[in-house]
């Protein structure tokens, strides 16, 4: 990090981007003021002019600043509490906790609006914040741990959040704007009461600053002091989550500033915590005043409604992955993955004991079904031949995707030795549905064949371009990872304009988005299968990487692997496989994320048969969700991918918490 | 063959009062042609035409969003319209299915269960509900209800007429069409769409200039709707039960003219992207909401 000797560097930095943002600020309001100062002399009654520059434009600039700082200082808090570069209330999964509590609040008790819907996204922030601390808290808050738990929260949120808006779209579209964050403002009085909430804060969190600036000499100088290291990280995450859902529930959510204005503070050399809470803020208050301000300088250029926090979000994923590598990320060596306790099966015993399951799971899936006016039944044999050329090509594709995405995630999570580590987050199916998405909108009428042929493609690009850039750092995993974070939130973004302007299309990009199995040919089920075999396959010859790899990069080399190329070839491997399951399920399925502890706490650790079960607990878990997703909410179905997302994620968060108490 | 309609079904048809069943069902269907319909303005026209489908899409937010004309009992839902259970479809055997450009790319699978006709109701015409017209025409074809077809198209054109009259009498206000999303956005209708097609053919002149998408609405800031002018605001519901609150609390809002002056309005659900029938229902509770203070 290059510090400016003297400490002028934020002075500077801020300067500039304050004279930046005056000018879009007069751009945007001197017209308005002119006219309404010709007017002066003779008023006319309600003259509209005035009135959007005095109750819209000028609170609206207002309130662009105040969010702005508020998320800053939110994340500047967060980044030093948890020593942790890529904390922020978007990364921990606040905001889409904040979601799911107002779609909530909006199906099931619209009353409750009448209090307000602060309060309604307060809580709803609190509780995810409460989860994602959980998951991590025997973890030490490490970088990466806290970023992919709270990434978990937030697709998990997000999952529930989807199905809500894709069966009741209609009464949902508030949520669309809400969570692409609109300042658009119509009088003084949010503002005010954001500044007075944000005032009544200031008391708290200054007398935090000085104990929290001892964090950076480490947990002893705190102690010293007689303070509690665990009391003040609860009482500072605490004032950082109020002050961000403060922010969320006046405007919804603004994407990125937050991370991004301490890190340009810390890199600009603001080094002491004191100095970077206070120039992030101001930085962050000038970052997001100049975007909203330049945006509704260029608002008459697109007749689309595009708000804020999408613009900002777009912005700043590649604005991150810029800072990043600029910044020194601990890089600590590949730890072991960690080793619970598992069930004392033998290999010998488990496998049968597997293959069972998924049998009966497969019999159950196939033949118990519902009757045309509901009722549980067998499927009666003079039916067959109506119903499955539907239902056999679904669940066969989605069993098929199962195991390629159990494999995925078994050979990512031993590549970069950390638990969370899953195909989700590997940035392949955010670049798949970017593709799908640009099809949708741009080429009309291309199918479901071209769909898939584009999300292939897009998959495709993205891995790509971590090969490229990942050849810097020697197939890092961690970067890696980061870069699939950093255009996860990117592909959110994009989805979140998309569906603000309320087009139908967007629709149908959701469902994409959800997994949805419905209308799988029996051609797109034989091609899965085929290509679950050969690539199953495959990954059995990496076996003994993957044996070796997570004990350290010097043991690997002592013993004789290549380790940039093993890398970059199990990297290959997970991304095609990855972007083979994608087009069948969607991004969001968790199952590359749970079949693997799933297979490691019934106690397979040796790695060949590890590989075979992973594969096996994959597709059981699709056959469930399938079978779930058809039946569950009859006649109405549910996209499968996201019903594996809700049956796994919750399984997946007990199964960390009881492995990280028994650590 | 009872698709003419008969006399009493014509006055049932002309008797526009308040609360009345309003486009009434012409008696039995032509055919018994079992038709699944994939689309709600193709299912609200079957309906209307006397011919119920077996099966449609979304059949458990029909009450909210379409209200009328009322689904009849014995109807099987489909489920969600980009998610249709395909098993219960083709168990139900149907002889044709009806579906809508929105669901194109599901044609190829849909049809391996029956022959499918795609009708879109979103085009635009050259002439004011043109293309609604020209679906009911190629249902009314295909479902073998020509007759039937005709005299509803001209019942329907006999009762914009009407309401043209009754509303041109009363010199009203160009009209802004909105839905209040939330507290702070709204969308606002017009373009191709078909509240518009409804306004044209009613003699009415929307007040909104600021430009549609596609679809025939636009999202925007509620402070894009400060004007000057003279005009009535018609809203339609659900309205988010916090946005009228907040809104008077906003000088941007209670000043403005057509606010001080009491010119908004609140009128049920119409489907937006609807057909015919959808058409009469927001062109009769429009005229009856603006005679019942004209008075």
């Amino acid at each position: 990090v290059s510090t400016s000797d003297r400490g002028y560097g934020p002075v500077y930095l801020t300067l500039g981007l304050a004279s930046l943002t005056g000018v879009s600020v007069a751009v945007l309001i001197a017209s308005p003021i002119s006219h309404v100062l010709s007017q002066a002399r003779a008023p006319v009654y309600y003259d509209p002019v005035r009135m959007v520059l005095l109750y819209s434009t000028l609170p609206r600039l207002v309130m662009a600043a105040l969010c702005g700082a508020g998320l800053a200082a939110s994340s500047a808090i967060l980044q030093q509490v948890l020593q942790n570069p890529l904390a922020s209330p978007t990364t921990l999964g606040i905001d889409a906790g904040a979601r799911l509590a107002l779609a909530l609040a909006i199906l099931f008790v619209p009353s409750l609006f009448g209090i307000g819907r602060d309060t309604v996204a307060l809580i709803g922030s609190a509780t995810s914040a409460l989860l994602v601390f959980t998951l991590v808290r025997r973890r030490e808050f490490s970088a990466i741990s806290i970023v992919l738990a709270g990434l978990v929260v937030s697709l998990y949120c997000g999952a529930l959040s989807a199905i809500l808006v894709l069966v009741k779209d209609r009464t949902l579209t508030s949520l669309f704007i809400w969570g692409s964050g609109s300042l658009s403002q119509q009088s003084w009085g949010p503002g005010i009461g954001l500044a007075v909430r944000f005032g009544l804060m200031a008391v708290p969190i200054s007398l935090l600053v000085r104990p929290l600036s001892l964090l950076d000499l480490g947990d002893e100088s705190v102690r010293s002091l007689g303070l509690s290291v665990t009391k003040l990280r609860l009482l500072a995450i605490g004032a950082a989550v109020v002050l961000s859902a403060f922010v969320t529930s006046a405007v919804g959510v603004i994407g990125f500033i937050g991370m991004v204005a301490p890190i340009i503070a810390r890199l600009a050399g603001a080094r002491r915590f004191g100095e970077r809470l206070l120039w992030s803020s101001l930085i962050g208050a000038l970052l997001l005043l100049l975007t909203d301000a330049t945006l509704q300088n260029l608002a008459g250029l697109s007749s689309e409604f595009i708000p804020t926090g999408a613009v900002t979000a777009v912005l700043g994923s590649p604005l991150l992955l810029f800072l990043l590598p600029r910044l020194k990320v601990v890089t600590r060596p590949l730890p072991n993955m960690a080793t619970g306790r598992g069930w004392a099966f033998s290999i010998r015993a488990s496998l049968p004991i597997l293959a069972t399951v998924f049998a009966l799971l497969l019999c159950l899936a196939i033949l118990v079904g519902r009757g045309p006016s509901g009722e549980w039944q067998i499927i009666p044999m003079r039916q067959w031949s109506e119903v499955m050329p539907w239902r056999l090509p679904r669940l066969g594709a989605a069993a098929s995707a199962g195991a390629l995405l159990g494999v995925a995630g078994l050979i990512l999570q031993r590549l970069t030795g950390n638990e969370m580590a899953s195909p989700e987050v590997l940035g392949v199916s955010a670049g798949a549905i970017l593709a799908v998405a640009v099809s949708l909108f741009a080429v009309s009428g291309i199918g479901r064949v071209g769909e898939s042929v584009f999300a292939t493609a897009g998959g495709f690009s993205v891995l790509g371009a971590i090969l490229v850039l990942g050849r810097h750092s020697g197939f890092a995993p961690e970067r890696v990872l980061l870069a699939g974070i950093a255009l996860n939130a990117l592909i959110d973004a994009v989805v979140g304009v998309l569906s603000s302007t309320g087009d139908p299309r967007a629709i149908t990009l959701l469902y994409w988005m959800a997994g949805s199995t419905s209308g799988t040919t029996s051609a797109d089920a034989v091609n899965a299968g085929i290509a679950t075999i050969f690539l199953v396959g495959a990954s059995l010859l990496t076996v003994r990487w993957l044996a070796i790899l997570p004990l350290g990069g010097p043991h690997a080399k002592a013993l004789g692997v290549p380790i940039a190329r093993a890398r970059f070839l199990l990297l290959l491997l997970a991304s095609i496989l990855t972007a083979t399951a994608t087009p069948i399920l969607g991004p969001l399925t968790f199952v590359g994320l749970m079949a693997p502890h799933i297979v490691l706490v019934i106690g397979i650790r040796r790695i060949l048969p590890a590989l075979l079960s992973v594969a096996a607990v994959g597709a059981v878990i699709m056959t469930t969700a399938d079978w779930l997703a058809r039946t569950v909410a009859f006649p109405i179905q549910l996209p499968t991918g996201l019903i594996a997302a809700m049956v796994g994620a919750p399984f997946l968060m007990m199964l960390l918490n009881r492995r990280s108490a028994s650590t | 063959m009872g698709s003419s309609l008969n006399r009493r079904q014509f006055l049932a048809c002309l008797a526009v009062s308040a609360g009345s069943p309003f486009v009434a069902r012409i008696a039995a269907a032509a055919t018994n042609l079992r038709v699944a319909s994939l689309d709600w303005a193709l299912t609200e026209t079957m309906i209307t035409l006397g011919h119920d489908p077996i099966a449609i899409v979304g059949a458990s937010d029909w009450d909210r969003f379409v209200v009328e004309p009322r689904l009849p009992a014995g109807i099987a839902d489909l489920g969600l319209q980009p998610e249709i259970n395909f098993e219960l479809l083709a168990e139900l055997k149907p002889d044709l299915i009806l579906t809508s450009p929105f669901i194109q790319e599901l044609e190829p699978l849909l049809g391996k269960i029956a022959p499918i006709i795609r009708l879109s109701i979103f085009e635009k015409g050259p002439v004011p509900l043109a293309q609604p017209r020209a679906v009911t025409e190629a249902l009314g074809e295909r479902l073998e209800c020509v007759k039937a077809t005709q005299s509803f198209l001209a019942n329907a054109d006999r009762l914009f007429d009407q309401f043209r009259q009754r509303v041109l009498a009363l010199d009203p206000l160009p009209l802004m069409l909105l839905n209040f999303v939330d507290a702070r956005h709204a969308r606002v209708y017009g373009g191709a769409g078909l509240y518009q097609n409804v306004l044209d053919r009613l003699g009415l002149s929307n007040a909104w200039s600021g430009g549609t998408n596609y679809w025939g609405f636009s999202t925007v800031g509620i402070e894009k709707l400060a004007t000057r002018e003279s005009l009535r605001l018609i809203a339609f519901e659900p309205i988010p039960p916090d946005t009228l609150p907040t809104l008077q609390g906003s000088p941007l809002w209670s000043q403005l003219p057509f606010v001080r002056a009491g010119h908004v309005s609140v009128l049920p659900p119409v489907l937006m992207f609807g057909a015919m029938p959808s058409a009469l229902r927001f062109a009769r509770l429009l005229v009856e909401h603006l005679e019942s203070f004209s008075k």
